[in-house]
């Protein structure tokens, strides 16, 4: 009996050594990143913001090449088209056809809201990577519309992150978050984001619908709809320059 | 001289209604003069000690980055000096902020400053007595717009020193009512150390120190010292314009009193023409009967300086006393008082009583002028002239 | 009768002039003064109905709870239709539309970036249909320190502050950059047609002035208004008209529970002005009270002098068998003439003086060399109906009462006493 019991631990142990082990909270992070990121990409979308009184629908299509760079065109409705975006690392240029002037946006202007959506445009400058800021740590399993997910705790570990912490609920399966919130650093839910609609793209997973919602106000958020999407097509150089703004 | 006056007072007490006339009308600018500047002086007085009392101090030493006008300046225009405290100096940080009443956000400017100062009449103290974890102090304009009540609680959001967000909960202590819209409107007061707490800055790092005692100067780099003077400068101005456009109102006044002795005047000479005949015939100076009659004139301005002291006196003690109620008007960042109290000094009423008089004999006098030119043997015989 | 009368009066100019011309002044004086009174003591009603209140104000109910915030997004809409019914419900008052926004003005460098940037203080308004009166209303044109109006679209006043710290000229681009109401961003280059100073320092250091049309477009406002002020005829706030007004407007949404339905709110029940209107009110009335009698003193006085004056001329009349009652009706006849003629001229003059005093005001500017403040330093006259009248209180009625008190000497005396005013 006292053998059997001897075997049994041993067993146990060996076994648990014998286990896959889960991969670990950067680990998961990671395979996001390479999940998600590509050399180039170019995403034609919808976004639909839920105002008080109405919905507006802005389409628009974007190159980003990297992780710094960006390049947006909007193209409906009328208001928004011709207005292009270009980021390139720290700086970010509005050229409005209406004026015909570029605009760069610097402090106070970046808190502003990205066309009236829950979305600031300092939101969009945030390229650091996640791991880069923050701390993370897996806190627990559990299930996001019947997908076995991570919930993933992170923490800031330098002082200049917008927001302190973050929660990130990462498909296990895929390695797709699912849902993302934004904390202040009293804990406070800041922004919520909640991602469905996940598709392949050429051999990566990428979720097709995402709900912005700054938790503070009242409203339905914005929503963005990804309407088609290649990834890793040539772009060339002179997208990402400042002179094609005006074009 | 004094046969002229003693002739100027009988004749004009037996001219009766007529005098009594002139009297009242050259009493009623006296009376107004008086009362106006008194309430311009009260309102300049009280204007200039609310501000002080409420957002002044006694002088304010400003970041070089901070400009009160441009709300944009506030995320840099901040420093620290050594020891603030030493010299008198009470430290005020600004920084920005929102709320969200209803789920609509609201930008406001925080405003950190000492629970234990002295310096300004806000009722910070009240902060200290507040068993909420976070209490905050807003004005009433700030309590109306954003639709907040005494012990609401509203969730509030702002950035620390690395831009970092963070959010809380706070309650409102307390309203205050202050006529100063400029520390009100858009504003939130709190405890300063829980400002510097929460946005991650050091002790006395601030937008603005006030000073407690007076001073002509102060000489730190990368900051500027405003003095209470140049800070209240603009108070001084606007009292200063008024008083022109009162001075209009009352110089016509004045005006339509003087051109009532001035017919008078030149009536008597007309009617009196033997009278002074007589005169000279026994052989006063023309100069002299020119005195007679501008005394005469004058006298009209003695007995309204009289009048309308006696009768102004009453009238004068009862707004000084109560006041002037002013409702309440928002005029960009202006104190504003609900209640003026005219304030009325020896200099005025001595001012107020030489102009008239001056200005009484000036017009008495250019119709007596006549006098020196007429013929005194047609005088004598009453012949027009 | 009167032809008689009148012919003596213009004929012996000792028993006309003098009286007439006192008149003429006393009566003027009172009416510019009231004028003056009216204007400087209602200028700070005024220049809230003009800048921000009109005498009357909708806004949709949303707005209204938020517009500290100036909330375009919760703007009233249907403002085409909304305009048709007030006028043909409110025949008399004016509604003009007004849009205040926030956002930026970016100065470009000529080259590719910005020479600077401040916030954006904006105000929309009908500038290019002179017929709206916003010129007028908003002092704009005398505000205006370089340059003009604008007049076509894409032309834009700016703070003269914002205009020297940035270096602007006229003629130059300047960019504003906001939200539309719908939340958009939205830019648009304006030419810089002049600069302009309000005297208050948050606004002179970031306004931007556009014609309504403009900010329309800009802010996706097309049938939207921010706010709809309405003016009475008379230019004069007047709470009794204005209750009504405001009382059967909101009766009518009063069953409607959309939170954007329009809201009507009077003057007084704004920026806290009501106790200070009561003030203003009592005040004006107590100084042009106290005016008119001071006045009345004085022109009876004249009265009274006038009487006495023609004391010799009523011995003669007296003596030559004319009875006592026709000479003191004639005298008085006489001052009836005189108060009109001296009160017509008076009022003329006045009227003149105080529009005067309205259109150009007395700049106390020069007064005041020391002054660090910017403000107006103008001081405006207002022209009010009672200006019509005002001044034949004291100009006829006292003027006739002093004759009157006068003439009774004539029954006092005897004919031999006032005969022997005659002696040579």
């Amino acid at each position: 009996m006292k053998k059997t019991a001897l075997f049994t631990i041993i067993g146990l142990i060996a076994m648990s050594f014998m286990l896959p082990t889960g991969p670990s909270a950067s680990q998961i992070i990671q395979k996001v990143d390479d999940n998600m990121s590509s050399d180039t990409r170019i995403t034609e979308s919808q976004m639909i913001i839920h105002g008080r009184r109405n919905s507006r629908t802005i389409t628009s299509i974007g190159y980003s090449r990297g992780k710094y760079d960006n390049f947006t065109e909007y193209l409906a409705p009328e208001r928004e088209k011709g207005t292009k975006m270009l980021k390139l690392k720290d700086y970010l240029w509005i050229y409005s056809p209406s004026s015909d002037r570029t605009i760069q946006l610097s402090g106070h202007m970046l808190r502003q809201s990205v066309m009236g959506s829950d979305l600031s445009y300092e939101d969009m400058m945030e390229d650091r990577k996640l791991l880069d800021i923050y701390n993370a740590e897996i806190e627990g399993e559990e299930e996001v519309d019947g997908k076995k997910v991570w919930r993933l705790a992170l923490t800031a570990k330098v002082d200049d992150a917008t927001y302190h912490s973050r929660k990130l609920w990462v498909e296990q399966e895929r390695f797709v978050p699912l849902k993302e919130d934004l904390f202040a650093k009293s804990g406070q839910l800041l922004k919520r984001t909640v991602m469905s609609d996940i598709k392949k793209v050429d051999g990566k997973w990428y979720p097709h619908k995402m709900n912005y919602k700054d938790m503070l106000k009242d409203g339905q958020g914005t929503d963005f709809v990804v309407t088609k999407m290649q990834i890793n097509v040539p772009i060339a150089d002179e997208v990402f320059n400042k002179s094609n703004l005006k074009k | 001289m004094r046969l002229a006056f003693k002739l100027a007072f009988r004749n004009l007490i037996g001219a009766g209604l007529r005098t009594w006339l002139n009297v009242i009308v050259l009493a009623f600018a006296f009376i107004l003069i008086v009362f106006y500047h008194g309430l311009n002086s009260g309102w300049n007085e009280q204007a200039k000690r609310e501000t002080v009392e409420w957002e002044v101090g006694q002088g304010q030493l400003r970041n070089n980055g901070y400009d009160p006008y441009d709300p944009f300046t506030i995320a840099d225009g901040h420093g620290r000096i050594d020891n603030p405290q030493a010299q008198g100096l009470e430290p005020v940080l600004i920084r920005q902020g929102s709320i969200y009443p209803d789920g609509r956000m609201f930008s406001t400017f925080l405003r950190g400053m000492d629970p234990n100062q002295k310096v300004l009449k806000v009722p910070v103290h009240l902060l200290k007595d507040s068993k909420a974890d976070f209490p905050v102090l807003i004005g009433k304009r700030m309590a109306e717009s954003a639709h907040l009540k005494q012990g609401d609680e509203v969730l509030m959001r702002w950035r620390d020193k690395h831009g970092t967000y963070d959010a809380t909960t706070i309650t409102v202590a307390g309203i205050f009512d202050s006529n100063l819209p400029s520390i009100d409107a858009g504003q939130i007061w709190m405890d300063i150390h829980k400002l510097w707490e929460i946005t991650g800055m050091p002790e006395n790092e601030a937008t603005f120190y006030i000073s407690a005692t007076a001073k002509e100067n102060m000489d730190v780099e990368g900051w500027t010292y405003y003095n209470q003077a140049s800070l209240v400068q603009y108070i001084d101005d606007l009292a200063e314009m008024d008083k022109i456009g009162a001075m209009i109102m009352y110089g016509l006044l004045l005006a339509i009193a003087l051109l009532a002795i001035f017919d008078t005047q030149v009536l008597s000479i007309f009617r009196r023409q033997k009278e002074i005949g007589t005169y000279i015939a026994l052989g006063l100076t023309r100069a002299r009967v020119v005195a007679i009659f501008t005394v005469e004139g004058s006298m009209y301005s003695i007995f309204a300086s009289v009048v309308g002291m006696v009768a102004g006196y009453p009238l004068f003690a009862y707004f000084a006393k109560t006041g002037i109620g002013m409702g309440e008007t928002p005029a960009n960042g202006i104190a504003t008082l609900q209640r003026i109290y005219p304030v009325y000094g020896v200099g005025l009423i001595v001012s107020t009583t030489a102009l008239v008089i001056i200005s009484a004999t000036i017009v008495s006098f250019l119709p007596s002028k006549k006098i020196a030119r007429m013929n005194p043997v047609d005088a004598l015989k009453g012949k027009l002239q | 009768m009167i032809k008689f009368l009148l012919k003596g009066i213009l004929g012996d100019k000792n028993r006309s002039v003098l009286p007439i011309i006192i008149i003429t002044i006393g009566v003027s004086l009172t009416i510019i003064l009231s004028g003056y009174m009216r204007g400087v003591m209602g200028d700070m009603i005024d220049q809230n109905a003009r800048f921000d209140t009109g005498h009357m104000k909708i806004m949709s109910r949303a707005y209204a709870e938020n517009k500290a915030q100036l909330p375009n997004d919760l703007a009233l809409l249907g403002v085409a239709q909304l305009k048709e019914e007030l006028k043909s419900d409110y025949p008399e008052i004016k509604w003009v539309d007004r849009i205040k926004f926030g956002g930026l003005i970016d100065v470009p460098d000529g080259e590719n970036a910005s020479k600077g940037q401040g916030p954006a203080a904006g105000m929309a308004m009908d500038i290019f249909n002179p017929e709206s009166g916003e010129d007028a209303r908003m002092n704009l044109t005398s505000s205006i320190v370089k340059g003009r109006l604008p007049s076509k679209p894409r032309e834009a006043l700016v703070g003269s502050d914002f205009a020297e710290k940035l270096n602007i000229k006229i003629g130059d681009e300047v960019t504003y950059m906001g939200t539309t109401m719908n939340g958009s961003m939205t830019f648009e280059n304006f030419i810089v047609s002049g600069t302009i100073r309000f005297g208050m320092p948050a606004m002179d250091k970031g306004a931007i002035v556009i014609d309504i049309s403009d900010a329309r477009q800009l802010l996706d406002m097309e049938d939207a208004v921010g706010e709809m002020l309405g003016y009475l005829p008379g230019g004069v706030y007047d709470d009794e008209e204005v209750a009504p007004i405001v009382k059967s407007f909101n009766a009518r949404y009063a069953n409607d529970t959309d939170e954007y339905a329009p809201e009507m709110v009077a003057l007084r029940d704004q920026n806290g002005l009501s106790s200070y209107l009561d003030m203003v009110d009592y005040f004006a009335a107590l100084f042009v009270a106290i005016f008119v009698f001071a006045m009345s003193m004085v022109l009876w006085n004249t009265g009274l002098l006038g009487g006495l004056r023609r004391y010799q001329e009523f011995g003669i009349r007296l003596a030559l068998g004319e009875p006592k009652g026709h000479i003191y009706r004639t005298l008085i006849y006489e001052a009836i003439l005189i108060g009109i003629i001296g009160s017509i001229i008076g009022t003329a003059i006045g009227l003149v003086g105080v529009y005067l005093l309205q259109k150009y005001g007395i700049n106390i500017g020069d007064l005041m060399k020391d002054s660090s403040m910017m403000m107006p330093t103008v001081l405006r006259g207002k022209f009010t109906p009672e200006l019509l009248y005002i001044g034949f209180i004291p100009g006829l009625f006292a003027m006739v009462l002093g004759n009157m008190l006068s003439g009774i000497g004539i029954y006092k005396r005897s004919t031999a006493s006032l005969f022997k005013e005659l002696e040579v």
